[in-house]
This record gives structure tokens, C-alpha cells and sequence, in this order.
């Protein structure tokens, strides 16, 4: 479903809308505040991109560094082309534990590669921790917030989830009541796992380790207590240094929630002695992003989810609409890199207005690329033939005096004159909701020829 | 200095007293304005629906009418950021490269070209700013709120010096409308939506009048505003400043 | 082709020209706030709770005060065993620690712009000691508190671990509906003590 077609199904809902437009720009206005507490945040906001842009231009090199250094530190390493071998590899490490139950933290790449289906279907049973994740497993939906999953679940869809899965009781949508079950519920599952899977926020080259950040301490719950540790990356999580974590650590949680920083910035580098930590490396589809200069940037992302806190499309489209693993401004620039068709009505689904890419903590120029998927979109995909011809219709119009003043004639004539119900009917979608301006009876040009003739 | 005026083309053809509005005031602080008639569209509507090529004819259309000049001033951000950024899509030529070097928005051109803060126009009313975002974001033709930067905003800065004029604060002081090109028929629903909680905003500060640098903005928010036969008055930035005298706003 | 080679050599060819790493100048950063007192904010901001406390013995004390009805217990501060449940010796599984009450721990350094605490492995001997404890409490000498981040990485340079965190705060989740709730999977509680 296009997106346009998802967001006007949301918006039946006005109430729902406002709720979520609102629960998001909360959000938004807790990271303007805590990035005008820091002194110099846009001199942050560079450093985060030059490091990312100078890590792309060498990332042959630091994936090279980063894999030597992690085996030295007795991290087993692993590469996967695309997802499907991702999932496979993991299968691969659970099977030789005779792992039958895991337990995962927030991993966007995981969501990207489908892993829990792909374990589901070997009767593994994999348990989502972050609270939000858990609640949409349960609800069987995708998340719809990289950072907030469940942003879109009201308390009340959350207690009837919880009364169903988890045996609560009712309580109206009590958070502190049904976050406590969640923990009872998740402390289990913890204990029982046989492996942990953890995303990774950023991979050192230099040292050959990874940090995790949460505020729950789910990842540091499932990584401490099972005997394998499996954290899976993308390519483009490398930083050349630790002493980068302080720009990146500075930026990540201010831009995601307002937060100064996670409760929990976990620095891995070797196992705990008798355990086995495994790092899969994966592209599916980043090298090819790599390759487009208009758009490698955005494999800069650091996963904040600020571009769709800020976003007024997203705001009240909700993240479903977008139908791809990332939503939002961000998903809308990587996902028609991975399939242009699928993909096509994302880079549209925006007024372009930019706000996205002043918050973006590492300035990827989101609106700048949004822009040119488009000139790409209408070119390698089959477009409607009404709005092709109406556009090259436009541009010859355009480009010819004569004939835009005419055109304009018509246009302003027909406005005048036409009954309000012709022109407000079915066809004129503007119509439907809003009225059109009256049509004068002289343009602009005509009233300036006329005046030069009175002689002003 | 040569000044070349350009009439976005929906103010040409919808809102010709936009176009007035922005030539008399120029006059009225002695700038020697001319408008050259070829002219028709930047080739912004097709760019933005990601028909580029088919803007071609325009952007050459518009850099032939406006190459002599020193400076082309229009009442409106988003078409002088479209030149500025999306004319790479025509040969680079020396015409092109200074038009594109020389496009101003109005209030940029007023406040920082000439100079002139107080326009000598009176406007006793509350009035709420929209801040377009091509212009705001895209030309920085003011601090945005996502920033941490120095507050400025060059239509603000024109609007403090109108006699009698009130600037209301917004609760959301720079969101988008909801306009957005073809944006605001293909994705109807969000669009509407966002044009009424921008409304709703103006409303519940007390706006009496909504202005802002660009009409295709206000063009959306007239059009929620008289079919929701709301208390408020549209117009553009160029009509305020003009405003000298006398003037009753027309209900 | 293996899948790393057919990666190593996709990013080579597809990578753009050499960009430089851009200089950090720590000036710019530089705010002048108070170290401590930023700290002490930052931690309550987060929602942890800040003491005094004259040594480690005054800590222990002032804890069995605040959890009366803890029952399993540890801490490594110096001195302190009799606080102690159990010794960790015992301990064969972390699994076994799920019924910890009461964790003291000797924090590392502190960062003031956000209140974290570094912990290292070196004084933790079970990772999952600080996260599985249902109150953390952690002490920390007054004047091992640095600025901002960039300062706390010039202080891990030199300092070799195998696991490490900055902890900020208790636990929380504000996963339902936005609500903030302190006390997720980790801690229910943090409470720093400088000394």
C-alpha cells in the first residue's frame, strides 16, 4: 500500500492523530531543550558527520582493523552478505549450543534481516526484551518507531495485551503496574536464555569493540547471563576511534529522547572467561548505498529516530504507513535504495521542509536526497500517464510566455465562473477539503502592461 | 543597481495583488524596479514532483529574462531557494551562475540589500507569522527552532517595525504547513490536516491575520480558513508592508 | 568468494575519495559550569539520588538505613564485608544472583554533563552484578568527576578492560504511552554516594 493510501486510512482517526502527533512532538521539544544545554551542539553536530563521512571513505580499511583486533580479543567474527545469510549464521551458532531460547535487545538490523520468523519457523523461541519491541511481538506488528516501537499503542491496548499474554490484570493502563509485570515476565526469559542477540550502536576499529546503549538494561541483562552473546552490525556502525564515542555518546540520546545519555552505554570488547561473544558484520544493501554519492550519507544514521520525532508527515502518518522495516524521513531515503518500486511513494511523502535534516545529529541532508529520489522515481518506475503528460504539458507551458499567460486566462476564467460544485467535485482532490482562490480578473502581467500604457 | 522583479507564477495568475503589493513598496523606497514580461515560472512545481527535466524550459526561460540584472527580487522563499539550489539541473553557464548568485527573497532584499528595516507601513493587528520552511530552512532566511544558533528572522525583523502591528507567539513556531507542491493533492489527508492544526495554532494565540514570505503557503491555509469560515484574515508578507495609511481589513 | 572478501572488496570499489578526520577542538565545548554541582543535577535529572557520606563504613550504614528489609546483600568497597550476604566466591552461576537486594559498588570516575558513573569489570567480577541488582548504589570520590564525555575517553585511554559501562541513573522505560516509569530490567534504584 503507497503510503499516501496507509496515511489516509490514520487519519481517520482525528483523535488518534492528535494523540500521536502530539506524543511525538514531546519528544521533539525534550531534545530542543537538552541540545541548547550544550555548548557548542552544532560544532557536535559536524564533528559526528566529518568522523561518519571520513569513516565511509576508509571502511575497507577499518573493517579490516575492527575484525583483527575483535578476534584478538577472542570475539569470533562473522560476515554476511545480505540478511538471509545473516539469519542463517545465527542459526548456524545456535544450533552448535543446542540453543532453543533466546532472548534479543533493540536491533533494527535484526527487524532488516526478518530473524525472528526465519528462528520462529525453526521452533526457536526468540523473545524481544525492550519493553516497546516485547509489546509489539505480542501484538504481532512490526515496531513503528526505530527508538519507541510501540509509540503508537495507547495504555489500554498495552493492558488488554498484557491481560491476554501476560496474565495481568486489568488496570486501565497503569505503566508503572504493567512495566513491573513486563519485568517479572522478562526476568524469566533472561534467565532461561540460552544465547543473546544485541544490536550494536557503534564498532570501534581501534580497539576492536562495540558499545550498546538502553535505558532498560535488557541487552546488559541478556548478554551478561547467557553463555553466547551474538551482537549484529551493519557495515556502517564503525568509528575509527573510543575517543569518537565522546562526540557520538554526546549526540545519540539528546537526539533521541532528550536524555543527556542512556542509563546504559555498555562497552563490550572481550567475553567473560568460560563465554562466547560472536560479532556478524552484515551489508545487505549498504555497500550499494556506498556506491551512490547522493545518497551514501545516509548510511551516516545512528539510529536516533529524531528525524521522525520532528517529522509533521510521520507525526501523523505513524510508521506503519511508511510499510518498511525504517520509517520516516531516514527509511525514506535508505528504502528505495533497496528496492526502488516497493519503495517508490516514500521519498514523496514529504513537503520537503527540513526539518529532518536540522536535527539530525550527524546532518545527513534528508530533505536534499528525499529531492532526488524523486527525479530518480519518475524516471526508473512506471509513473501514472495523467501526471506524466501533465508535467511535460507544464514544462512546455513553462517555458513559453505566451502560452502561460493564455493557460492562465483559462485558469483564472474557469475559477471566476464555473460553479463551485464543478469545481469542487470528486476529480479536484485540492477541492475536497479546501476551497480554491478566486480568479482575478487580471494577472499580474496584465495589470502591469495596463499601468505602463495609463503612463505611472 | 538593476533590479529585476519575478512574479512567482501563482501570484501572477491567482494572487496578482501580491505582485502589486511587492512592486509598490518597492517603489515606494525608491528602488527602479523592472519587470521583465517574458517571464513565467522558476520550475519549481515540476522539479519538486521529481520531473526535473521537464523543468528545463523554465529555468532557461528564467535565467533569459533575468541575466542582465544585478538583482531579482521576488515575493517568495521558495522559488528563490529553488533557483539557488535546483539550477544545477541547466548548463552552468556564466548567465546562470550570477542569476542564481543573485535571486533574493523580498524581506532579505529590503532588510539586507537595502538596508531598510522601517518601511514606513502601519498594520494594527495581531498578526501570526508562518515561517515558510523553503525559505526559513532552505535559504536561512531566519533562525530555525531545531537549531542552537543566534535567534534572527528577516521577516520578523520588517514586521516589528509595522506601527500598530502585534507579532503573536506560536506554540509551534516554524512547523510546516502541510502545502508542499503536488504534495498537497497526493497526499490530500495529511496535508489538510497538517494546513488546520497550523490554523488552529494562529487561532488559539489569538491571531487576526496570518502572513508569511510565500504564497503558495498561505494559498493552503486561505483555502482551509474560508472553507471552515474561520476568523481569519490571509495575507502575504508584501501586503502588510504596503500597507501605509489608512487601511480597513476587508471581512 | 567468501562473503568478507566480496564485502572488503564491494566497500573498496564503491568507497568515495579520501576524506580527512576532522580535528576536535575541546575549547569549544568548554561551558565553565560547576563540575560537581552539574553532576549532582544530571544524576537527579536521571533519577538517581545523591548522599554525603564521610567513608565507606558511614556508606554502609546510611544504606541499611534506606533498605531496612534487604536481605541479600553485597558491596566491595574496602572494609565492608560484614555488610555481605554472601561472598562471590560462591557464586558458580550469575543466574544465581537474580534475588540480589543491595549492590555497593566502587564507582570509576564520574561525568558531570550527564551524571554517568564508569564501572569496569576490573572491580566487578560479574558483569551482570550492577544490572541484575534491584538497588545499585555507588560511591564516588568527589574530585573523580570529569566534565564532559571527550574528557572521560581521555581518561579510558589508558585504563584496559574487557567490559565497561557508564551507568546513568536507575533503570526506566517510558514505553507505554510516553509515561515515564523508573525501574525497567536493571536497577530499581540508584543512589551515588561522594565521598
Amino acid at each position: 500500500m503507497s503510503h499516501s493510501k496507509a496515511a489516509t486510512i490514520f487519519n481517520k482517526d482525528e483523535k488518534k492523530v492528535n494523540w500521536h502527533d502530539k506524543a511525538l512532538w514531546f519528544v521533539r521539544h525534550k531534545r530542543d531543550i537538552s541540545a541548547h544545554t550544550v555548548k557548542g551542539w552544532e560544532e557536535l553536530r559536524s564533528l559526528g558527520q566529518g568522523i561518519k563521512a571520513h569513516t565511509l571513505s576508509n571502511l575497507d580499511t577499518y573493517l579490516i582493523q575492527f575484525e583483527k583486533n575483535a578476534l584478538n580479543n577472542g570475539v569470533q567474527v562473522h560476515w554476511a552478505k545480505d540478511g538471509d545469510e545473516h539469519n542463517k549464521i545465527v542459526r548456524r551458532i545456535l544450533k552448535e549450543h543446542h540453543a532453543k531460547k533466546v532472548v534479543k535487545s533493540k536491533s533494527m538490523l535484526t527487524e532488516e534481516c526478518h530473524l525472528n520468523p526465519f528462528l520462529e519457523a525453526e521452533g526457536i523461541e526468540i523473545i524481544d526484551t525492550d519493553l516497546g519491541e516485547r509489546i509489539v511481538q505480542l501484538a504481532k506488528e512490526p515496531p513503528s518507531h526505530i527508538v519507541l516501537p510501540a509509540i503508537h499503542k495507547t495504555k489500554e491496548e498495552v493492558d488488554e495485551l498484557f491481560q491476554e499474554h501476560l496474565g495481568t490484570k486489568p488496570s486501565g493502563g497503569d505503566p508503572q503496574y504493567l512495566t513491573g509485570e513486563a519485568r517479572k515476565h522478562l526476568r524469566q526469559k533472561f534467565i532461561e536464555a540460552d544465547v543473546a542477540i544485541t544490536g550494536v550502536n557503534f564498532a570501534i576499529a581501534e580497539t576492536g569493540g562495540f558499545v550498546v546503549c538502553t535505558n532498560e538494561g535488557n541487552a546488559d541483562m541478556g548478554a551478561h547471563l547467557a553463555p553466547v552473546h551474538i551482537a549484529c552490525m551493519g557495515i556502517e556502525k564503525l568509528i575509527p576511534k573510543q575517543e569518537h564515542l565522546g562526540v557520538f555518546l554526546r549526540l545519540l540520546a539528546r537526539s533521541a529522547t532528550g536524555q543527556h545519555i542512556t542509563t546504559y552505554s555498555s562497552h563490550f570488547k572481550r567475553p567473560q572467561k568460560g563465554n562466547e561473544m560472536h560479532i556478524i558484520i552484515v551489508d545487505n544493501g549498504r555497500t550499494e548505498q556506498l556506491s551512490r554519492p547522493d545518497f551514501r550519507s545516509s548510511l551516516h544514521c545512528i539510529r536516533c529516530g529524531a528525524c521522525m520525532n520532528t517529522c509533521p508527515i510521520y507525526r501523523r502518518s505513524g510508521g506503519h504507513s511508511y510499510d518498511a522495516t525504517i520509517p520516516g524521513p531516514i527509511g525514506s531515503i535508505l528504502s528505495p535504495g533497496k528496492d526502488l518500486k516497493e519503495h517508490s511513494s516514500l521519498p514523496f511523502a514529504s513537503t520537503l521542509c527540513g526539518s529532518c535534516s536540522d536535527v539530525c545529529p550527524v546532518k545527513i541532508d534528508i530533505h536534499a536526497q528525499l529531492y532526488k529520489w524523486r527525479q530518480i522515481i519518475t524516471k526508473e518506475t512506471p509513473q501514472p500517464f495523467v501526471k506524466k503528460f501533465s508535467m511535460k504539458i507544464m514544462g512546455s507551458i513553462f517555458s513559453k510566455p505566451k502560452q502561460f499567460e493564455q493557460v492562465g486566462k483559462i485558469a483564472r476564467w474557469s475559477l471566476r465562473n464555473l460553479p463551485k460544485g464543478m469545481i469542487n467535485s470528486k476529480p479536484n482532490v485540492w477541492g475536497k477539503e479546501r476551497d480554491l482562490p478566486l480568479g482575478p480578473k487580471e494577472s499580474f502581467d496584465e495589470w502591469f502592461k495596463n499601468r505602463k500604457k495609463d503612463g505611472q | 543597481m538593476k533590479v529585476g522583479l519575478f512574479i512567482p507564477c501563482y501570484i501572477n495568475q491567482l494572487y496578482p495583488q501580491v505582485g502589486k503589493a511587492t512592486l509598490e513598496l518597492l517603489e515606494r523606497l525608491n528602488v527602479e524596479v523592472a519587470y521583465p514580461s517574458g517571464q513565467t515560472c522558476c520550475g519549481q512545481p515540476m522539479a519538486n514532483s521529481g520531473y526535473e527535466y521537464e523543468s528545463v524550459g523554465a529555468c532557461n526561460n528564467f535565467v533569459d529574462n533575468f541575466k542582465e540584472f544585478d538583482y531579482i527580487v521576488m515575493p517568495s522563499g521558495s522559488c528563490a531557494y529553488h533557483v539557488k539550489k535546483h539550477f544545477d539541473v541547466i548548463p552552468q553557464t556564466d548567465d546562470v551562475v550570477k542569476v542564481r548568485e543573485n535571486v533574493y527573497e523580498l524581506c532579505d532584499f529590503i532588510l539586507n540589500v537595502l538596508k531598510v528595516k522601517n518601511v514606513g507601513a502601519s498594520f494594527p493587528y495581531k498578526v501570526g507569522l508562518h515561517k515558510s520552511c523553503h525559505g526559513l530552512r532552505g535559504l536561512r532566511l531566519g533562525s530555525c527552532s531545531e537549531m542552537v544558533t543566534e535567534e534572527y528572522s528577516y521577516i520578523g525583523a520588517l514586521l516589528e517595525e509595522v506601527s500598530g502591528t502585534e507579532i503573536i507567539e506560536l506554540t509551534r513556531e516554524d512547523e510546516c504547513c502541510g502545502f508542499g507542491g503536488t504534495f498537497a493533492v497526493t497526499e490530500e489527508a495529511i496535508s489538510v490536516k497538517m494546513g488546520k492544526d497550523r490554523i488552529q495554532d494562529h487561532l488559539d494565540n489569538g491571531a487576526e491575520v496570518i502572513t508569511a514570505t510565500d504564497t503558495s503557503c498561505l494559498m493552503h491555509l486561505e483555502g482551509l480558513v474560508t472553507r471552515n469560515k474561520q476568523p481569519l484574515k490571509i495575507l502575504h508578507i508584501a501586503e502588510i508592508l504596503n500597507s501605509v495609511g489608512d487601511q480597513k481589513l476587508k471581512k | 568468494m567468501g562473503s568478507r572478501d566480496n564485502i572488503l572488496s564491494r566497500v573498496k570499489a564503491n568507497k568515495p575519495e579520501a576524506i580527512d578526520l576532522p580535528k576536535i577542538d575541546l575549547n569549544v565545548f568548554d561551558d565553565s559550569r560547576n563540575v560537581l554541582d552539574e553532576f549532582i543535577k544530571k544524576v537527579e535529572t536521571a533519577g538517581g539520588n545523591v548522599f554525603e557520606a564521610t567513608s565507606s563504613e558511614n556508606v554502609v550504614s546510611q544504606v541499611k538505613t534506606m533498605f531496612p528489609n534487604a536481605e541479600v546483600n553485597f558491596s566491595n568497597l574496602e572494609g565492608t564485608q560484614r555488610f555481605n550476604s554472601f561472598s562471590l566466591e560462591e557464586i558458580k552461576n550469575p543466574h544465581d544472583l537474580d534475588d540480589l537486594d543491595i549492590l555497593i559498588l566502587e564507582g570509576g570516575f564520574g561525568v558531570a554533563e550527564n551524571g554517568a558513573i564508569w564501572l569496569s569489570d576490573n572491580k566487578m567480577t560479574m558483569r551482570v552484578l550492577p544490572f541484575i541488582t534491584k538497588h545499585l548504589v555507588l560511591v564516588l570520590k568527589k574530585d573523580n568527576i570529569v566534565p564532559l564525555m571527550h574528557q572521560a575517553y581521555q581518561k579510558l585511554d589508558s585504563e584496559e578492560t574487557d567490559f565497561g559501562v557508564f551507568i546513568s541513573g536507575p533503570s526506566k522505560t517510558a514505553d507505554i504511552e510516553q509515561s515515564l516509569v523508573i525501574g525497567a530490567h536493571g536497577a530499581l534504584s540508584l543512589s551515588i554516594f561522594l565521598v
